[in-house]
Parts: structure tokens; sequence; C-alpha cells
């Protein structure tokens, strides 16, 4: 076959330390020089391990023999040479070209190293280490494919221990522990029978025991005891922590992998993201710590981008603003206290709604799941949806709005999703409820009763009233895609069609709707209670609620049929005839148009969000002149949960020029939630506000909007200055008001101000 | 001069109010004369745009000046290349030196590389011949308020002394249909657009609010912005392009409390500039003193005005 023209090695130009690489091996046909040093290595006996691999290097004259020890050395470069020379001399050899792919990804280089894996496979299809390669990758890419790799591995070779220990690990995160553990059984029997290294096995049954309650493993002293120095003993349960959100225990088991292996560069990357994740009490401190494992970790291994990307991320921290509020502040004060880190950008304008928004969702959920934070909640608002992405994941480019780690919500801010589109403070809300599920459970709420609650309390006691359920949920439902109760983890976990994950989540909601109706508020609190004791939802379900899930899903089904029932039915003419109203509105018959969305909501009233017919219908109102009839539905979209931004701010022009100043307010704070970013909104709010008497709300407003600094700085000035002195503040109005006519000297009504307070 | 078809009725009732607030203002040696010219759209939706935006720049022109004599506006199918030559001809016959012109010219425009032109019903005009009409008006100070796709392209071509030209790209290359005139037009009414609060918008400051609230549409949107508007020329913080209040000053009793008006407004610019001389406290208590008088005279002119 043709030598592909040269594997590029761009990265080598970072300096990296060289540490001694730590990766058994299992495989049968490894060079026996090669196994003696190997032996060293994997018994703790680094020094002389390397003395092995050095003398290898030295003298061997095979460069595949010289390639693995500078490798093993950790020497990445040099290794790199020699697969290069090796590949060359043996091109017909898979083997070398597998080694050197899985060099590949020690330097995080996938695709390089799928190339080089297909590579080998062409040159000998059931070249087993190649299949294994694929399959971790595949693995890492939670790719349906990877199962597949597996089995044709373990059809070519049942006892493979690489094969079985993916399986397992794949199953331990997929939270099937019985079968992640039988797999790990059958491995431990042959790395024993062959003699080889039993610690990978040791590390993931120590990790089978966490996820089964048991923190205290054998299994961790059995590896120590063959290795003191084995790192992963303690990293690998620490992965099985922050998968099941216990970042706080993960941090402890990370901190213990580097004390007694301290070049496992991934531990300190690991150990760094997920202090980030964990320490609400101290936050500065906190990212001090995980600056400095990340920094560590990125000197050892400069080729991870999550490293990269964290600590470019913990550097743009100077770009926010953070600031303490309640307890945070002052420890005699009876609430936990909220942190929030905002961009300076945006700190001053977004930070009374968030603030409010945050103190308000925690009484209420404190109330309604009868648990008491006991330690500051943390909130971020990233402006760049990637700092975000980076903040959850490490990597740019996914898809969420918002993450919680326990104490810490991190979320898109509206600006990175463009203002109307992204209801941010229902998002928060999500968040913040997500908070309570974590922390009443000691983070053991399984995933689809925590986005339950969470959905469920949007709805319930959000900033915005009513369901939201997009139209594929319903065309799910009535293709009786749901899932039973138990089962409703895998949703989110393996969805299986597009947009199941969004259908679970609806689910969810529903399902926690009907149990509070149904047995009421306390019985989630009493479902919260038995997960943190540890219950499965099966037992949980019947513990709270005293029905089986069987039970409780035809029950759930009955429920949904009598709340959706007319909706499913009427789907397709209610889709027609919206589609009919936007038509007509289009081509400006309105008569039809008031018609078509008149019948699409006779039909379907509860749907207000993207292509809602309550919109068409307002339009057609007010191109027909018909003032009041407009007023009234644009009154009853926004109860039904309407948020348009465009909508509300007619509405409270309307309600304003109507003389309802009250209710203008309140759909103008409406607006905040959906678009604080618009001048117009704080200007009108504030002047509402100072109108009703009520200046320290429009205080509120205006430094809001100085915040902004919009165009008209003069304007700005004067409403500080009114509102000051509403507020009697003789010396604020006075600096505002000079503020203002220094800008504009022929403002009058600033003027008139200025007049009376020096009389 | 000004054709009366292309007008809407807003504008006709607003000259009629314009001229009666004004009846009373002596006749000024200087006078200033617009010219308005709204384009070809293409389609329904540009051609609606084009005319609201025109008839809003010609009421705001009305209200300025007062005399639809003074305001000249091409719209629809009238806003021809001839008809826009004829206009700037007669510009040319009508004005003298002491006079100034402003021209607003709302629509699409094109550039080919070489030549930018104006696309108009019926044959389009080029920059060149466009720009050689102007020179030929010997209004001294112009203002020239190009609001078309691929504007850009003329700034330079048009620039001369004591013209402002505002463009709304910043080159002949930026060639989508634009959103300027739609913000020129409501900066020319916008309490917001006056920045120092004295009734009078000057073209600097309508080019400020129209600058920004471009920039604004484009970021809430989240879209790149296809325009950059442009100005070049000093004289854009002396044009007047819309007054929002008319100031009247028919005795000289009001003269006199006008001028000292400008005065205490000389001195307060003066003593910002040497804000960094004083004490804080200070230069508020020389400041609120300043201001003070100012609002009393303001006062006095205003009751005199309202009597």
């Amino acid at each position: 076959m043709r030598l592909r023209a040269g594997h590029l090695w761009l990265v080598l130009a970072i300096a990296a330390p060289q540490s001694q690489a730590f990766r058994i091996e299992y495989g049968a046909d490894r060079p026996p020089e090669l196994v003696a040093c190997d032996q060293a290595l994997y018994t703790g006996q680094r020094a002389e391990a390397r003395s092995c691999y050095r003398a290898l290097l030295a003298t061997h004259d095979d460069v595949r023999i010289k390639a693995e020890a500078a490798r093993s050395l950790g020497d990445l470069r040099a290794a790199n040479g020699f697969f290069q020379t090796a590949v060359e001399t043996w091109p017909e050899d898979p083997a070398v070209r597998t080694r050197w792919g899985d060099l590949f990804v020690e330097t995080h280089q996938d695709n390089e190293a799928v190339r080089l894996y297909q590579e080998s496979l062409e040159l000998a299809p059931d070249h087993v280490p190649a299949i294994l390669g694929l399959a971790r990758i595949s693995a890492g890419r939670f790719e349906d494919r990877t199962r597949e790799w597996i089995d044709e591995i373990l059809d070519l070779d049942p006892d493979n221990v690489g094969a079985r220990l993916l399986l397992a690990r794949m199953s331990l995160e997929e939270g099937e522990v019985d079968e992640g553990d039988a797999q790990l059984e059958r491995a431990l029997e042959i790395v024993e029978e062959r003699g080889l290294p039993p610690l990978e096995v040791h590390a993931l049954k120590a990790s089978v025991d966490l996820l089964r309650g048991t923190d205290q493993s054998p299994w961790t002293d059995r590896a120590l005891a063959y290795n003191a120095g084995y790192g992963e003993i303690h990293a690998t349960p620490a992965h099985f922590y922050v998968i099941t959100r216990r970042y706080r225990e993960a941090a402890e088991l990370y901190r213990r992998a580097v004390d007694i292996q301290p070049d496992l560069w991934a531990a300190h990357a690991e150990l760094g993201v997920n202090l980030l994740r964990g320490n609400c009490e101290d936050p500065e401190a906190t990212v001090a710590e995980a600056q400095r494992h990340l920094a560590l970790a990125y000197r050892g291994d400069p080729f991870s981008a999550q490293t990269v990307n964290t600590l470019r991320l913990i550097d743009s921290f100077d770009n926010f603003a953070v600031t303490r509020h309640g307890s945070a502040v002052d420890e005699a004060a009876a609430e936990p206290g909220v942190i929030l880190r905002l961009h300076t950008d945006e700190d001053l304008v977004l930070r009374p709604y968030v603030l409010e928004l945050v103190n308000r969702s925690i009484e209420t959920f404190a109330e309604r799941y009868a648990f008491e934070l006991n330690e500051p909640v943390i909130a971020e608002l990233y402006p760049e949806h990637d700092d975000f992405a980076v903040r959850t994941a490490g990597l740019p480019g996914i898809g969420l709005l918002g993450v919680t780690f326990g104490c810490l919500v991190a979320m898109d801010s509206v600006s990175a999703r463009g203002e109307g589109d992204f209801h941010w403070g229902t998002t928060l809300w999500h968040e913040m409820a997500h908070v309570f599920t974590l922390r009443a459970t000691n983070h053991l709420v399984p995933r689809w009763f925590s986005e339950g609650v969470s959905v469920y309390e949007e709805w319930a006691t959000g900033p915005l009233p009513g369901r939201h359920i997009p139209l594929h949920v319903f065309e799910a439902i009535g293709e009786d895609k749901l899932l039973p109760v138990a089962e409703l983890d895998q949703g989110f976990i393996r969805p299986t069609y597009e947009n199941q994950v969004v259908v679970s989540y609806m689910q969810a909601g529903l399902i926690c709707e009907y149990i509070a109706a149904n047995w009421g508020q306390t019985s989630l609190q009493a479902m919260l209670v038995h997960y943190r004791e540890g219950l499965e939802t099966g037992e949980a379900i019947e513990r709270a609620l005293g029905v089986t899930p069987e039970q409780f899903d035809a029950e759930f089904e009955e429920y949904v049929a009598a709340e959706f029932g007319a909706v499913l039915d009427s789907l397709e003419p209610w889709q027609r005839a919206r589609g009919a109203a936007w038509d007509s509105a289009a081509q400006g018959a309105w008569n039809e148009a008031l018609a078509q969305a008149s019948r699409a909501i006779e039909l379907f009233p509860d749907y207000v969000d993207e292509g809602s017919a309550w919109l068409v219908k307002v339009r057609a109102h007010d191109e027909l002149g018909e003032d009041e009839a407009a007023l009234r539905t644009l009154r009853e979209y926004r109860r039904r949960g309407g948020y348009a931004p465009a909508a509300l701010m007619q509405l409270a022009g309307r309600l304003d020029e109507a003389g309802s100043d009250a209710e203008a307010i309140a759909v103008l704070e409406d607006v905040i939630q959906v678009a604080p970013l618009q001048e117009e909104l704080h200007v009108r709010l504030g002047d509402l506000l100072l109108d009703a008497g009520r200046p320290d709300e429009a205080l509120v407003e205006y430094q809001a909007l100085a915040a902004m600094n919009p165009h008209d700085q003069a304007s700005v000035h004067f409403r500080l200055a009114q509102a000051w002195h509403a507020l009697e503040d003789l010396d604020l109005t006075r600096e505002h008001v000079l503020h203002a006519l220094e800008i504009a000297p022929h403002y009058r009504e600033a003027q008139q101000l200025l007049l009376e307070i020096v009389r | 001069m000004v054709d009366p078809a292309a007008l809407g009725p807003a504008v006709k009732a607003l000259a009629a109010i314009a001229a009666g607030l004004l009846a009373a203002a002596p006749v000024a040696q200087a006078e200033l004369y617009y010219l308005i010219v709204g384009g070809l759209g293409g389609e329904a939706a540009y051609d609606d745009a084009f005319a609201a935006h025109t008839e809003s720049l010609a009421e705001a022109a009305l209200r300025t000046v007062g005399e639809e004599s003074q305001v000249a506006v091409l719209a629809g199918a009238d806003a021809s290349r001839d008809a826009l030559r004829a206009s700037l001809v007669a510009l040319a016959e009508q004005t003298g030196e002491a006079d100034s012109l402003a021209v607003f010219l709302v629509g699409h425009g094109s550039y080919d590389g070489t030549e930018y032109k104006f696309n108009l019903p019926g044959p389009d005009i080029d920059g060149s011949e466009l720009g050689a009409l102007l020179a030929a008006v010997p209004a001294r100070t112009q203002l020239i308020v190009n609001s078309t796709s691929a504007s850009g392209a003329v700034l330079e071509d048009w620039s001369a002394e004591n013209r402002t030209v505002i463009t709304a790209t910043r080159s002949g290359a930026e060639r989508n249909a634009t959103r300027f005139a739609e913000h020129w037009a409501e900066a020319l009414s916008a309490d917001e657009s006056d920045l120092d609060k004295n009734g009078v918008i000057t073209a600097q400051e309508a080019f400020d609010y129209t600058s920004r609230r471009v920039a604004d549409s484009y970021e809430s949107e989240g879209t790149l912005a296809t325009e950059h508007p442009q100005i070049a020329g000093d004289t854009a913080t002396r044009f007047d392009v819309a007054r929002l209040v008319a100031r009247i000053a028919d005795t000289p009793q009001m003269q006199a409390l006008i001028e000292r008006l400008d005065g205490l407004e000389e001195q307060v610019a003066a003593l910002r500039l040497r804000r960094n001389e004083f004490p804080v406290e200070e230069y508020q208590a020389q400041l609120q003193g300043l201001l003070v008088e100012l609002a009393l005279v303001q006062q006095q002119i205003d009751e005199a005005g309202a009597q």
C-alpha cells in the first residue's frame, strides 16, 4: 500500500516535559524485552522501569522497540520519529501503524489515530488492536458503533482484556452496574490466568463499589498493594463521581490520585475542572487551586483541548465582575447567600434582575421542597456561548442553555442567544430548581427526576406561566413514544430517535406535574428524600406514591390522554388553520387571517410559542382597526404564557394608553425576562414606575439604562435625578441634574428640576 | 417646488402648521433649501418603505423651514432622472451663496467598481453627474445625505469645502439594501437624537443617532452589519437639519435674552473644558451657578414666547 505522505506532528512545537507514560499492555504479542520493563513500571518500580526503557532506547536495533521505549519514557517526539521510520521500514505491518495510532491518541489527535487504525485494517481486516483503537475513540465520542466494534473483537478474541474493560466501563457509565461488573469478573479471571497486571480491573471494581454506595473499596487497597503509585485507582472512580454529578467527592479522589502519582496529568486536569464545579463557599480560592492544577496538567500534556480551553476561560474571568449578596457577605443573614459572576459589559444591567430571580427561586423552592440550602449559590452568565460551553464541558460547541453543578449554575446570557429567542428567566429558574433537587438528594437524584422537577417548576412557579411544549413532543406522544417511568433516564442518556431528549424533558415535567396534582407537592419532597436514601426510581415511586411503577405508568397515560387528547386529535386541523392564518397575513388578507387564527386558537389555545396564531390574530385586529379586540387578544396571549417581546411591548403601550399603568408595568417586567437589553424597555418601565410612586424600582431601571451607555446621556441623568429626587436624596439629585445640564444646557425639564432644588 | 402628488396628507398638514408657527419669524437673509428624492424600490416592500421615509423626511424639512417653496420632494414615478436634473438646475438658479442646501437620497444605489448609480424609475443617474449638478448649486453650505446601498462609493468624490457628505455605507462594495434612511428619518423627530436638548437637531446629532441605531439593529439580530455609515466634512455640527421646537425672536428684548442665553451656554462650554482644573465641589458649584442663571433666562424666553 502507499504510505501516506507524512502524518503531521504539528503540535510537537510545544515543548512537553517528559513523563513516564503508564498504559497497561495486555497483548500477548508484546516483545519480551518490553514486557520486562513494563512489569517494573506496573509494580511501581519507576526508576527501574526508566533504566530498563532507557537501555532499550540506547541499545536496541529495532526501531519498533525504540519507539515503544521512547513512548514509555514519555518522549513522544522521539517515539513519533521512530514510528515514522518503522512504518517506512515495515509498510505492510498493521501492528506498527496501530501502535503509532495509539501514540496519536495519547496526544488527543484522534482523527490521525483513526486514519492509522483504518490503514492497519486495510492491511489486516482482523487486526484486533486496531479495532480496539477504533472502539476506544468511538466510545469517547459516544457513537453507537462502539458496541459493534467490541462485539467484533470478542468474536475474534473472546478473552481480549482491553475490549472487556472498555465494555465494562461503558456499562458502568450507562448505569448498568451489574452488567459492567460481570465483564470485570471475566476480565479479572483472564488477567489472573495470564499473570497480567490487575490494576485497571481493580480501579473499575472500585468504581463498581462506588456506584453501589461503597466508597471504601477493598479493590483500592489491593491495587495500592500492587503499585502504591497507581493514581488511576482513585482517578477512575472519580470519573464515576463526575458522571453522577458528585463533583466535590470527585475532586477529593482526584486529589488523592495526584498525591500518589504527581505526573498523572489527566487527573490534574480533571481536578482543576471539577474544583471549578464544586465549591461555592470560597470561589476565588477554588479558582486559584483549579488554575494551579490545570497549569500543571498543561505542562505535562499541552495537547489537551479541554485543559487549554479551561485555562483560557479562567483567564477570561478577569472580564467578569463577582458580586456577593445576602449571607455571602453577611454571615448573620438567614439565607444562604448568592454570588453572581457576570461579564463586566453586562453586570450593571443584568445584576438586579438576576439577583431578584435567584433570591425568589431560593425562597420558592425552599418552601416547596422543604429544603434549606446551607451554602451560597453561584450564578454565572456567559455572553459568549462558547465560554459557557467550555465552562460546562471543556469544549465549545454544545447545544445547552444552562447547567447546574450543585451549588453552581452556569448559563448563556441573553446576549449569547439573541434577544427575543431566549427566555433567560425561565432558564435560570429551571437551573435553580436543579440546585435544590441535587443538593436535597446529595446529588443522588436521577437525571429524569431532576429535569422533571425543573420543567414542572418552570410551568408552575417560573417567570413564564403555562406549559411550553414543542410541537414534535405532541407528535411523539401521539406515536406512543413516551417511556416507562423506571426507564425514563434512558431517554436522556441513550436517546434512540431524534429529539428524544426534548421529549424526555417534557415527559419528566408532565410526570412531576401529575405527581403534584394527584398526590400533592409533598410527594415530590418524599421522592427526593427516597433518592437521598439511595433508592432507585421504582422503589421511590412505590414508597412515596404507594403504587408500582407499572400502575403509575398506566395512570400517567390516562392523565396525558385527558390533558392532551383533544389537542392530539386536532393537531392536523390546527396546523392547517395556523398555516393559513400566517399565509393570509402575508397576503394582507386580514379578515381571512383573523378567521383562520381564531379557528387555530379555538383548537389549541395554549400554543403561544413560535408561530403562534395569537400573534396573527393581534396583527389582524390591528390592521382592521379593532383596537379593543387587539388589546383583549394581547392580554390573553400573555396570560397563557406568550412572551414575544414585540407583542408584550405593544401590549404595554396599549395598556399605558388605556391608563392601566399597573398592568403595563407588570407586562414590561415580563419583557425583562426575555429581552432586558432594550433601552426603550427601561425608559418606559422606569417612567411608569416613577409615575406610579415607586421611585426605588424606577431607579433600578434607570441605573440599568445608564449601564447600557445609551446615546442620549442627558436624558438618563435627568431620569436618575428625578428618581433620586423622589427618594429625597438631594445630593444625588443635584449631581445627576447637573450632569444632565452639563451635557444639554437647554434641557428644559432638567432646568426646572435644578431650579426646584436650589430654591 | 413641492410636488403635491408626492406628499402624503401628513406632510401637507404639517406644512400648514409649520407655516403658521413661523409666520411671525423675520425674513432671514439666508435660507435653507431641501431636496428629498425617493428612488426606485423595485418591489412593493421597498417602494412602500422608501415612500414612508421620504414622507417622513419631508415632514421634518417642512417643520424646520416652514416654507413649502423651500422643500422639493421627488417620489414614486415622479422621481425620474430628468425630474432630478430639473430640480437641481432649479436650485442652482434659486439659491444664492448665502443659502444652505440639504439633499437626501433614499433608495437603492449600485456600484460597478467604476461608477455609482442612484436607481430611479427609468434611467438611473450616475454619481458623477449628480456630483456635477450639486457643485453647480451656489448655496455655500451643503449637506448631502446619500442613504442608498453602495453610497460609500461617492463619499470622496462628492466631498467639498463647506459641504458635509453622509453615506449609509463605507464603500461601493456594501451593496445590500440599507436601513440608514429609516433611522435618519426617525432621528429628525426624536428627542433622543437632540443630545444637547436645544430643540434643534444638527447633522452631526442625526448622524450619531442614526449610526448607532443602524449598528444596534444588526447587533440585536445577531447578524453582521452590511452597512457602516460615514461622514465627511466639518460643517455637520453647525448644520441644523431639523427643528423640534420653534424659537421665536421677534423683539429686541427677546433678542437680548437669546444673546444672554448663548453667552451663558458658551460659559458652560468653556467651564467644561477646564473641569480638571478644579476640585469637584468647586466645579459643580460654578457649573450650578451658570446653569441656574441659564435656566432662569430660558424661563424668561419661554414666557415671552408664550405671550
